[in-house]
Protein backbone atom coordinates (compact mmCIF):
# COMPACT_ATOMS: atom_id res chain seq x y z
CA UNK A 1 0.00 0.00 0.00
CA UNK A 2 1.38 3.41 -0.91
CA UNK A 3 1.37 6.19 1.60
CA UNK A 4 -1.98 7.92 1.52
CA UNK A 5 -3.66 5.29 -0.58
CA UNK A 6 -7.25 4.44 0.12
CA UNK A 7 -8.54 1.37 1.92
CA UNK A 8 -8.57 -1.95 0.08
CA UNK A 9 -11.82 -3.93 0.30
CA UNK A 10 -11.85 -6.45 3.14
CA UNK A 11 -11.92 -10.05 1.86
CA UNK A 12 -15.08 -10.75 3.86
CA UNK A 13 -18.20 -9.22 2.25
CA UNK A 14 -19.78 -9.19 5.71
CA UNK A 15 -16.98 -7.01 7.06
CA UNK A 16 -16.95 -4.83 3.97
CA UNK A 17 -20.68 -4.13 4.26
CA UNK A 18 -20.27 -3.05 7.89
CA UNK A 19 -17.41 -0.76 6.86
CA UNK A 20 -19.39 0.83 4.04
CA UNK A 21 -22.87 1.01 5.53
CA UNK A 22 -22.34 0.69 9.27
CA UNK A 23 -24.73 -2.24 9.34
CA UNK A 24 -25.35 -5.53 7.65
CA UNK A 25 -28.78 -6.83 6.74
CA UNK A 26 -27.67 -10.44 6.98
CA UNK A 27 -26.17 -9.87 10.40
CA UNK A 28 -28.76 -8.15 12.64
CA UNK A 29 -26.81 -7.58 15.84
CA UNK A 30 -28.23 -8.50 19.25
CA UNK A 31 -26.71 -6.78 22.27
CA UNK A 32 -26.97 -9.01 25.33
CA UNK A 33 -25.55 -6.52 27.83
CA UNK A 34 -27.13 -3.10 27.84
CA UNK A 35 -28.53 -0.63 30.34
CA UNK A 36 -30.81 2.41 30.28
CA UNK A 37 -30.74 5.94 31.64
CA UNK A 38 -28.12 8.17 33.27
CA UNK A 39 -25.61 6.87 35.81
CA UNK A 40 -23.18 8.10 38.44
CA UNK A 41 -19.69 8.18 36.95
CA UNK A 42 -20.21 9.04 33.30
CA UNK A 43 -21.66 11.61 30.94
CA UNK A 44 -23.94 9.93 28.40
CA UNK A 45 -24.94 11.78 25.21
CA UNK A 46 -27.58 9.11 24.50
CA UNK A 47 -29.11 7.73 27.71
CA UNK A 48 -32.85 7.39 26.95
CA UNK A 49 -34.63 4.50 25.28
CA UNK A 50 -35.30 6.69 22.25
CA UNK A 51 -31.64 7.74 22.06
CA UNK A 52 -30.61 4.12 22.30
CA UNK A 53 -32.96 3.12 19.49
CA UNK A 54 -31.42 5.80 17.26
CA UNK A 55 -27.99 4.35 18.00
CA UNK A 56 -29.24 0.83 17.38
CA UNK A 57 -30.67 1.84 14.02
CA UNK A 58 -27.40 3.53 13.04
CA UNK A 59 -25.39 0.43 13.96
CA UNK A 60 -27.70 -2.33 12.74
CA UNK A 61 -28.55 -3.53 16.24
CA UNK A 62 -31.90 -5.26 16.15
CA UNK A 63 -32.43 -5.80 19.87
CA UNK A 64 -30.81 -5.05 23.22
CA UNK A 65 -31.31 -6.80 26.54
CA UNK A 66 -31.05 -4.14 29.24
CA UNK A 67 -31.12 -3.53 32.94
CA UNK A 68 -31.98 -0.06 34.15
CA UNK A 69 -29.08 1.84 35.71
CA UNK A 70 -31.39 3.11 38.42
CA UNK A 71 -32.35 -0.45 39.33
CA UNK A 72 -28.71 -1.26 40.04
CA UNK A 73 -29.13 1.05 43.02
CA UNK A 74 -32.80 0.60 43.96
CA UNK A 75 -34.47 -2.50 42.54
CA UNK A 76 -37.86 -0.83 42.64
CA UNK A 77 -36.57 0.95 39.55
CA UNK A 78 -36.84 -2.29 37.58
CA UNK A 79 -40.19 -0.80 36.69
CA UNK A 80 -38.33 1.41 34.20
CA UNK A 81 -37.50 -1.61 32.09
CA UNK A 82 -41.06 -2.95 32.42
CA UNK A 83 -42.22 0.28 30.86
CA UNK A 84 -39.49 0.37 28.21
CA UNK A 85 -40.14 -3.19 27.04
CA UNK A 86 -43.86 -2.44 26.89
CA UNK A 87 -43.29 0.66 24.75
CA UNK A 88 -40.66 -0.90 22.47
CA UNK A 89 -41.37 -4.64 22.38
CA UNK A 90 -39.43 -5.16 19.17
CA UNK A 91 -36.25 -3.46 20.37
CA UNK A 92 -35.87 -4.24 24.08
CA UNK A 93 -35.82 -7.23 26.39
CA UNK A 94 -34.73 -6.91 29.98
CA UNK A 95 -32.95 -8.35 32.99
CA UNK A 96 -34.41 -7.91 36.46
CA UNK A 97 -31.71 -6.52 38.78
CA UNK A 98 -31.21 -8.32 42.09
CA UNK A 99 -29.50 -6.26 44.82
CA UNK A 100 -28.25 -8.66 47.52
CA UNK A 101 -27.84 -5.80 49.99
CA UNK A 102 -31.61 -5.81 50.48
CA UNK A 103 -32.22 -9.54 50.95
CA UNK A 104 -35.63 -8.96 52.50
CA UNK A 105 -36.87 -7.65 49.14
CA UNK A 106 -35.66 -10.47 46.94
CA UNK A 107 -38.67 -12.75 47.29
CA UNK A 108 -40.97 -9.90 46.26
CA UNK A 109 -38.61 -9.01 43.42
CA UNK A 110 -38.81 -12.53 42.05
CA UNK A 111 -42.58 -12.45 42.33
CA UNK A 112 -42.65 -9.15 40.41
CA UNK A 113 -40.29 -10.58 37.82
CA UNK A 114 -42.53 -13.61 37.29
CA UNK A 115 -45.40 -11.31 36.35
CA UNK A 116 -43.44 -8.92 34.14
CA UNK A 117 -43.40 -9.23 30.36
CA UNK A 118 -40.26 -9.21 28.28
CA UNK A 119 -37.76 -10.14 31.01
CA UNK A 120 -35.35 -12.96 30.22
CA UNK A 121 -33.71 -13.42 33.62
CA UNK A 122 -31.68 -11.63 36.27
CA UNK A 123 -28.78 -9.19 36.40
CA UNK A 124 -26.16 -9.39 39.18
CA UNK A 125 -23.58 -6.63 39.78
CA UNK A 126 -21.56 -8.21 42.55
CA UNK A 127 -18.39 -6.09 42.33
CA UNK A 128 -20.45 -2.97 42.95
CA UNK A 129 -22.92 -4.53 45.40
CA UNK A 130 -19.92 -6.03 47.23
CA UNK A 131 -21.48 -9.42 47.81
CA UNK A 132 -19.84 -12.50 46.31
CA UNK A 133 -21.77 -14.36 43.66
CA UNK A 134 -21.61 -17.36 45.98
CA UNK A 135 -23.39 -15.49 48.80
CA UNK A 136 -26.57 -17.19 50.06
CA UNK A 137 -28.26 -13.87 49.31
CA UNK A 138 -28.28 -14.78 45.62
CA UNK A 139 -29.57 -18.30 46.23
CA UNK A 140 -33.30 -17.57 45.87
CA UNK A 141 -32.82 -15.90 42.49
CA UNK A 142 -30.43 -18.57 41.28
CA UNK A 143 -32.74 -21.39 42.32
CA UNK A 144 -35.61 -19.67 40.53
CA UNK A 145 -33.45 -19.15 37.43
CA UNK A 146 -32.39 -22.79 37.54
CA UNK A 147 -35.95 -24.04 37.91
CA UNK A 148 -37.24 -21.88 35.04
CA UNK A 149 -34.16 -22.16 32.81
CA UNK A 150 -33.54 -18.40 32.81
CA UNK A 151 -30.56 -16.30 31.79
CA UNK A 152 -28.44 -14.67 34.49
CA UNK A 153 -26.13 -11.87 33.36
CA UNK A 154 -23.37 -11.41 35.91
CA UNK A 155 -20.77 -8.66 35.94
CA UNK A 156 -17.51 -10.65 36.14
CA UNK A 157 -13.96 -9.36 36.54
CA UNK A 158 -10.63 -11.12 36.83
CA UNK A 159 -9.27 -11.30 40.37
CA UNK A 160 -12.41 -9.88 41.93
CA UNK A 161 -13.24 -11.04 45.46
CA UNK A 162 -16.89 -10.93 44.42
CA UNK A 163 -17.35 -12.10 40.83
CA UNK A 164 -14.22 -13.70 39.40
CA UNK A 165 -14.45 -16.68 37.03
CA UNK A 166 -13.81 -18.95 40.04
CA UNK A 167 -17.00 -17.69 41.66
CA UNK A 168 -18.87 -18.41 38.44
CA UNK A 169 -17.52 -21.93 38.37
CA UNK A 170 -19.12 -22.72 41.71
CA UNK A 171 -22.49 -21.55 40.40
CA UNK A 172 -22.13 -23.33 37.07
CA UNK A 173 -21.93 -26.69 38.78
CA UNK A 174 -24.81 -26.05 41.15
CA UNK A 175 -27.23 -24.32 38.78
CA UNK A 176 -26.71 -26.28 35.62
CA UNK A 177 -30.15 -25.46 34.17
CA UNK A 178 -29.64 -21.70 34.39
CA UNK A 179 -27.67 -20.00 31.60
CA UNK A 180 -24.86 -17.98 33.13
CA UNK A 181 -23.59 -15.07 31.04
CA UNK A 182 -20.16 -13.89 32.17
CA UNK A 183 -20.46 -10.14 31.59
CA UNK A 184 -17.09 -8.74 30.45
CA UNK A 185 -15.84 -12.36 30.17
CA UNK A 186 -14.13 -12.21 33.57
CA UNK A 187 -12.03 -9.32 32.25
CA UNK A 188 -8.32 -10.03 32.56
CA UNK A 189 -8.64 -13.60 33.83
CA UNK A 190 -9.10 -14.76 30.27
CA UNK A 191 -7.70 -18.27 30.52
CA UNK A 192 -9.95 -19.26 33.39
CA UNK A 193 -13.02 -17.63 31.85
CA UNK A 194 -12.44 -19.33 28.52
CA UNK A 195 -11.93 -22.66 30.26
CA UNK A 196 -15.29 -22.28 32.03
CA UNK A 197 -17.09 -21.55 28.77
CA UNK A 198 -15.44 -24.65 27.31
CA UNK A 199 -16.20 -26.93 30.26
CA UNK A 200 -19.73 -25.89 31.18
CA UNK A 201 -22.52 -25.99 28.65
CA UNK A 202 -24.42 -23.31 30.60
CA UNK A 203 -21.60 -20.73 30.77
CA UNK A 204 -21.16 -18.05 28.07
CA UNK A 205 -18.56 -15.36 27.50
CA UNK A 206 -20.08 -11.90 27.02
CA UNK A 207 -17.85 -9.38 25.27
CA UNK A 208 -18.62 -5.91 26.67
CA UNK A 209 -15.28 -4.08 27.10
CA UNK A 210 -13.41 -7.36 26.63
CA UNK A 211 -13.63 -7.00 22.84
CA UNK A 212 -11.15 -4.11 22.97
CA UNK A 213 -8.32 -6.37 24.12
CA UNK A 214 -6.41 -7.17 20.96
CA UNK A 215 -6.36 -10.90 20.25
CA UNK A 216 -8.76 -12.03 22.96
CA UNK A 217 -11.65 -12.75 20.58
CA UNK A 218 -9.45 -15.04 18.49
CA UNK A 219 -8.38 -16.85 21.67
CA UNK A 220 -11.98 -17.30 22.80
CA UNK A 221 -13.09 -18.60 19.41
CA UNK A 222 -10.18 -21.02 19.20
CA UNK A 223 -10.59 -22.46 22.69
CA UNK A 224 -14.22 -22.09 23.69
CA UNK A 225 -15.78 -21.88 20.21
CA UNK A 226 -17.76 -19.00 18.77
CA UNK A 227 -20.98 -20.72 19.87
CA UNK A 228 -20.18 -19.71 23.45
CA UNK A 229 -19.59 -15.99 22.86
CA UNK A 230 -22.17 -13.21 23.05
CA UNK A 231 -21.99 -9.61 21.95
CA UNK A 232 -22.69 -6.75 24.36
CA UNK A 233 -21.82 -3.06 24.74
CA UNK A 234 -23.18 -1.70 28.05
CA UNK A 235 -25.19 0.69 25.83
CA UNK A 236 -25.63 3.65 26.47
CA UNK A 237 -21.98 3.39 27.55
CA UNK A 238 -20.19 2.21 24.42
CA UNK A 239 -20.73 2.87 20.72
CA UNK A 240 -21.85 -0.46 19.25
CA UNK A 241 -19.69 0.25 16.21
CA UNK A 242 -16.62 0.09 18.44
CA UNK A 243 -17.48 -3.41 19.65
CA UNK A 244 -18.70 -4.59 16.26
CA UNK A 245 -15.45 -3.30 14.73
CA UNK A 246 -13.44 -5.36 17.20
CA UNK A 247 -15.44 -8.50 16.36
CA UNK A 248 -15.48 -8.17 12.59
CA UNK A 249 -11.77 -7.32 12.30
CA UNK A 250 -10.77 -10.29 14.45
CA UNK A 251 -9.08 -13.06 12.48
CA UNK A 252 -12.05 -15.42 12.60
CA UNK A 253 -14.47 -16.83 10.03
CA UNK A 254 -17.73 -15.18 8.98
CA UNK A 255 -19.59 -18.05 10.63
CA UNK A 256 -17.95 -17.06 13.93
CA UNK A 257 -18.85 -13.41 13.39
CA UNK A 258 -22.49 -14.35 12.84
CA UNK A 259 -22.50 -16.61 15.90
CA UNK A 260 -21.10 -13.88 18.13
CA UNK A 261 -23.09 -10.96 16.79
CA UNK A 262 -26.54 -12.56 16.67
CA UNK A 263 -27.01 -16.30 16.18
CA UNK A 264 -26.09 -17.36 19.73
CA UNK A 265 -28.30 -14.64 21.18
CA UNK A 266 -31.19 -15.63 18.92
CA UNK A 267 -30.88 -19.18 20.22
CA UNK A 268 -30.83 -18.15 23.88
CA UNK A 269 -33.61 -15.59 23.46
CA UNK A 270 -35.86 -17.79 21.32
CA UNK A 271 -38.33 -18.42 24.17
CA UNK A 272 -38.66 -14.66 24.70
CA UNK A 273 -38.81 -13.38 21.14
CA UNK A 274 -41.72 -14.73 19.19
CA UNK A 275 -43.79 -17.01 21.38
CA UNK A 276 -44.38 -14.81 24.42
CA UNK A 277 -47.24 -12.33 24.03
CA UNK A 278 -46.87 -8.69 24.95
CA UNK A 279 -49.59 -6.51 26.45
CA UNK B 1 -10.41 8.07 3.82
CA UNK B 2 -6.81 8.04 4.91
CA UNK B 3 -5.99 6.71 8.38
CA UNK B 4 -2.85 7.90 10.15
CA UNK B 5 -2.46 6.13 13.48
CA UNK B 6 -1.02 8.43 16.15
CA UNK B 7 -0.57 5.72 18.76
CA UNK B 8 1.01 2.41 17.82
CA UNK B 9 3.84 0.39 19.28
CA UNK B 10 5.91 -2.53 18.03
CA UNK B 11 8.74 -4.70 19.25
CA UNK B 12 9.22 -7.13 22.09
CA UNK B 13 7.95 -5.75 25.39
CA UNK B 14 8.50 -6.95 28.92
CA UNK B 15 4.88 -8.06 29.20
CA UNK B 16 3.77 -10.01 26.17
CA UNK B 17 0.56 -8.74 24.55
CA UNK B 18 -1.80 -11.38 23.16
CA UNK B 19 -0.99 -10.18 19.66
CA UNK B 20 1.86 -7.90 18.63
CA UNK B 21 4.24 -6.92 15.85
CA UNK B 22 7.88 -7.77 16.41
CA UNK B 23 9.30 -5.64 13.62
CA UNK B 24 8.49 -2.71 11.40
CA UNK B 25 7.62 -5.17 8.66
CA UNK B 26 5.14 -6.99 10.89
CA UNK B 27 3.59 -3.73 11.98
CA UNK B 28 3.15 -2.72 8.35
CA UNK B 29 1.41 -6.03 7.68
CA UNK B 30 -0.99 -5.30 10.53
CA UNK B 31 -1.59 -1.80 9.20
CA UNK B 32 -2.31 -3.20 5.74
CA UNK B 33 -4.90 -5.57 7.21
CA UNK B 34 -6.68 -2.64 8.82
CA UNK B 35 -6.21 -0.21 5.93
CA UNK B 36 -4.01 2.18 7.92
CA UNK B 37 -1.76 4.22 5.66
CA UNK B 38 0.78 5.64 8.12
CA UNK B 39 1.56 5.46 11.80
CA UNK B 40 3.40 7.46 14.42
CA UNK B 41 5.10 4.71 16.38
CA UNK B 42 7.27 3.94 19.34
CA UNK B 43 9.27 0.82 20.03
CA UNK B 44 8.46 -1.18 23.17
CA UNK B 45 12.11 -0.87 24.21
CA UNK B 46 11.73 2.93 24.35
CA UNK B 47 9.30 2.35 27.21
CA UNK B 48 10.54 -0.86 28.82
CA UNK B 49 14.31 -0.29 28.50
CA UNK B 50 16.50 2.77 28.93
CA UNK B 51 15.11 5.32 26.48
CA UNK B 52 18.68 5.93 25.33
CA UNK B 53 18.80 2.33 24.12
CA UNK B 54 15.19 2.32 22.95
CA UNK B 55 15.48 5.51 20.90
CA UNK B 56 18.34 4.02 18.90
CA UNK B 57 16.43 0.78 18.31
CA UNK B 58 13.42 2.77 17.11
CA UNK B 59 15.46 4.91 14.74
CA UNK B 60 17.09 1.89 13.12
CA UNK B 61 13.85 -0.11 12.94
CA UNK B 62 11.84 2.53 11.09
CA UNK B 63 14.58 3.71 8.74
CA UNK B 64 13.52 1.48 5.81
CA UNK B 65 9.82 2.27 6.24
CA UNK B 66 8.56 5.69 5.11
CA UNK B 67 5.05 4.85 6.37
CA UNK B 68 6.34 4.62 9.94
CA UNK B 69 7.16 7.86 11.77
CA UNK B 70 9.00 7.76 15.05
CA UNK B 71 8.87 9.58 18.37
CA UNK B 72 11.77 10.16 20.75
CA UNK B 73 11.33 9.14 24.38
CA UNK B 74 12.35 11.99 26.68
CA UNK B 75 14.31 12.23 29.93
CA UNK B 76 15.29 15.21 32.05
CA UNK B 77 18.42 16.63 30.43
CA UNK B 78 20.18 17.05 33.78
CA UNK B 79 21.58 13.50 33.84
CA UNK B 80 23.21 13.92 30.46
CA UNK B 81 21.78 10.64 29.14
CA UNK B 82 19.64 12.05 26.37
CA UNK B 83 22.21 14.59 25.15
CA UNK B 84 25.76 15.26 26.23
CA UNK B 85 25.73 18.94 25.41
CA UNK B 86 22.96 21.41 24.62
CA UNK B 87 19.34 20.68 23.83
CA UNK B 88 20.07 21.56 20.19
CA UNK B 89 21.71 18.14 19.89
CA UNK B 90 18.25 16.64 20.15
CA UNK B 91 17.03 18.75 17.28
CA UNK B 92 19.93 17.62 15.14
CA UNK B 93 19.16 13.99 15.88
CA UNK B 94 15.51 14.46 15.12
CA UNK B 95 16.29 16.26 11.85
CA UNK B 96 18.72 13.55 10.77
CA UNK B 97 16.13 10.86 11.38
CA UNK B 98 12.92 12.61 10.35
CA UNK B 99 11.47 12.52 13.87
CA UNK B 100 8.97 15.22 14.74
CA UNK B 101 7.50 14.24 18.10
CA UNK B 102 8.36 13.27 21.65
CA UNK B 103 6.80 10.74 23.97
CA UNK B 104 7.00 10.62 27.78
CA UNK B 105 7.05 7.45 29.89
CA UNK B 106 7.55 8.89 33.38
CA UNK B 107 6.20 5.78 35.18
CA UNK B 108 8.89 3.55 33.74
CA UNK B 109 11.70 6.10 33.48
CA UNK B 110 11.20 7.62 36.93
CA UNK B 111 11.24 11.38 36.63
CA UNK B 112 9.01 14.26 37.59
CA UNK B 113 6.97 15.94 34.91
CA UNK B 114 7.53 19.39 36.33
CA UNK B 115 9.10 22.61 35.11
CA UNK B 116 12.02 21.96 37.45
CA UNK B 117 12.81 18.71 35.67
CA UNK B 118 11.80 19.45 32.12
CA UNK B 119 12.09 23.19 31.61
CA UNK B 120 14.60 23.09 28.71
CA UNK B 121 12.56 20.43 26.92
CA UNK B 122 9.21 22.12 27.54
CA UNK B 123 10.66 25.37 26.18
CA UNK B 124 12.03 23.58 23.13
CA UNK B 125 8.70 21.90 22.45
CA UNK B 126 6.76 25.15 22.82
CA UNK B 127 9.17 27.29 20.79
CA UNK B 128 9.26 24.81 17.94
CA UNK B 129 5.76 23.32 18.10
CA UNK B 130 7.08 19.83 18.70
CA UNK B 131 4.26 17.69 20.07
CA UNK B 132 4.53 15.54 23.17
CA UNK B 133 2.57 12.30 23.47
CA UNK B 134 1.68 10.69 26.80
CA UNK B 135 -0.64 7.87 27.80
CA UNK B 136 -3.24 8.59 30.45
CA UNK B 137 -1.93 5.49 32.20
CA UNK B 138 1.37 7.16 33.05
CA UNK B 139 2.15 8.52 36.50
CA UNK B 140 4.89 10.74 37.86
CA UNK B 141 5.88 11.31 41.46
CA UNK B 142 2.54 10.13 42.79
CA UNK B 143 0.46 12.14 40.32
CA UNK B 144 -1.40 10.28 37.59
CA UNK B 145 -4.32 10.48 35.19
CA UNK B 146 -5.88 13.83 34.39
CA UNK B 147 -4.17 15.46 37.40
CA UNK B 148 -0.86 14.73 35.71
CA UNK B 149 -2.14 16.10 32.40
CA UNK B 150 -3.29 19.31 34.07
CA UNK B 151 0.06 19.59 35.86
CA UNK B 152 1.95 19.33 32.57
CA UNK B 153 -0.25 21.91 30.89
CA UNK B 154 -0.18 24.28 33.86
CA UNK B 155 3.62 24.19 33.60
CA UNK B 156 3.65 24.55 29.82
CA UNK B 157 0.32 25.99 28.62
CA UNK B 158 1.53 26.40 25.03
CA UNK B 159 2.65 22.79 24.74
CA UNK B 160 1.06 20.62 22.06
CA UNK B 161 0.10 17.63 24.19
CA UNK B 162 -1.61 14.51 22.91
CA UNK B 163 -3.16 12.24 25.53
CA UNK B 164 -3.49 8.66 24.32
CA UNK B 165 -5.79 5.76 25.27
CA UNK B 166 -7.71 7.83 27.80
CA UNK B 167 -10.02 5.00 28.72
CA UNK B 168 -13.62 4.20 28.16
CA UNK B 169 -15.25 4.43 31.57
CA UNK B 170 -16.55 7.97 31.60
CA UNK B 171 -13.76 10.47 30.90
CA UNK B 172 -15.56 13.50 29.48
CA UNK B 173 -16.09 15.12 32.88
CA UNK B 174 -12.32 14.95 33.35
CA UNK B 175 -11.08 16.15 29.99
CA UNK B 176 -13.66 18.65 28.76
CA UNK B 177 -12.60 21.38 31.22
CA UNK B 178 -8.99 20.88 30.11
CA UNK B 179 -9.95 20.97 26.44
CA UNK B 180 -11.66 24.30 27.04
CA UNK B 181 -8.71 25.78 28.92
CA UNK B 182 -5.73 24.49 26.91
CA UNK B 183 -6.03 25.02 23.18
CA UNK B 184 -3.13 22.71 22.26
CA UNK B 185 -4.48 19.67 24.11
CA UNK B 186 -5.48 16.79 21.85
CA UNK B 187 -6.99 13.37 22.51
CA UNK B 188 -6.49 10.17 20.61
CA UNK B 189 -9.68 8.19 20.05
CA UNK B 190 -8.28 4.70 20.56
CA UNK B 191 -10.44 4.22 23.68
CA UNK B 192 -13.03 6.99 23.25
CA UNK B 193 -15.79 4.41 23.02
CA UNK B 194 -18.58 6.49 24.50
CA UNK B 195 -21.76 6.10 22.45
CA UNK B 196 -22.28 9.39 20.66
CA UNK B 197 -19.02 10.69 22.13
CA UNK B 198 -17.30 11.62 18.87
CA UNK B 199 -20.28 13.47 17.42
CA UNK B 200 -21.13 15.17 20.70
CA UNK B 201 -17.51 16.33 21.10
CA UNK B 202 -17.34 17.58 17.51
CA UNK B 203 -20.58 19.53 17.86
CA UNK B 204 -19.21 21.36 20.90
CA UNK B 205 -15.50 21.69 20.14
CA UNK B 206 -15.08 20.85 16.47
CA UNK B 207 -13.05 17.93 15.15
CA UNK B 208 -9.61 19.51 15.31
CA UNK B 209 -8.74 18.25 18.79
CA UNK B 210 -9.20 14.52 18.13
CA UNK B 211 -6.68 12.17 16.51
CA UNK B 212 -7.18 8.68 15.17
CA UNK B 213 -5.18 6.16 17.19
CA UNK B 214 -5.34 2.42 17.71
CA UNK B 215 -3.31 1.69 20.82
CA UNK B 216 -1.85 -1.30 18.97
CA UNK B 217 -0.78 -3.87 20.11
CA UNK B 218 -2.77 -3.78 23.35
CA UNK B 219 -6.05 -2.65 21.85
CA UNK B 220 -8.01 -3.95 18.89
CA UNK B 221 -7.71 -1.43 16.02
CA UNK B 222 -11.04 -2.57 14.57
CA UNK B 223 -12.93 -0.67 17.28
CA UNK B 224 -11.78 2.88 16.59
CA UNK B 225 -11.76 2.24 12.83
CA UNK B 226 -15.43 1.27 12.50
CA UNK B 227 -16.43 3.85 15.11
CA UNK B 228 -14.72 6.64 13.16
CA UNK B 229 -15.86 5.49 9.72
CA UNK B 230 -19.49 5.42 10.84
CA UNK B 231 -19.60 8.27 13.38
CA UNK B 232 -22.39 10.79 12.89
CA UNK B 233 -19.99 13.56 11.83
CA UNK B 234 -19.21 15.31 8.55
CA UNK B 235 -16.77 14.01 5.96
CA UNK B 236 -14.43 16.89 6.73
CA UNK B 237 -14.50 16.07 10.44
CA UNK B 238 -13.88 12.39 9.74
CA UNK B 239 -10.87 13.18 7.57
CA UNK B 240 -9.50 15.63 10.12
CA UNK B 241 -9.64 12.99 12.85
CA UNK B 242 -8.49 10.18 10.56
CA UNK B 243 -5.28 11.87 9.44
CA UNK B 244 -5.54 15.63 8.84
CA UNK B 245 -5.05 16.79 12.41
CA UNK B 246 -1.95 14.69 13.00
CA UNK B 247 -0.48 15.74 9.66
CA UNK B 248 -1.07 19.38 10.59
CA UNK B 249 0.54 18.91 14.02
CA UNK B 250 3.61 17.24 12.53
CA UNK B 251 3.84 19.86 9.76
CA UNK B 252 3.92 22.63 12.34
CA UNK B 253 6.94 21.15 14.11
CA UNK B 254 10.01 23.30 13.31
CA UNK B 255 13.21 21.36 13.69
Amino acid sequence: MKVGSSRKPHPSPLVQEFLEKGRNESCPVIDMHAHLGPYQGIYFPNPSAEDMIRTMDRCGVRLVVSSSHAALIDTRENIKMVDTVRRYPNRFRAYWVINPNYPERIEDEIEAFSKAKGFVGFKFLSDYHRQPLTSPRYALALEYANEHKLLVLMHTWGGSPFDSPSHVEQLARKYSEATLLMGHSGYGEWEKAIQLAKDYQNVYLELTAAYAVNGVIEWMVKEAGSEKILFGTDLPWFDPHYGIGCVIFSRIEDEDRHNILHINAERLLAPYLSSRPFP
Amino acid sequence: MKLFDCNACFGTSMLRPLRYAESGEELLAEMDYYGIAEALVYHARQRDDSPVVGNEILIEAIKPHPRLHGVLAILPLQTGELVKGSREEILERMKENGIKAFRAFPSEHKYLMTRTSLSPLYDLMCERNIPLFISINESSGGISGWYLIEKILADAPELTLIVTEHGSWGQDRFFRPLIEKYENLYLDISRYELDGGLSDFCRKYGADRLLFGTGFPNWNPGGPILMLLQADISRRERQAIGSGNLERILRRARL
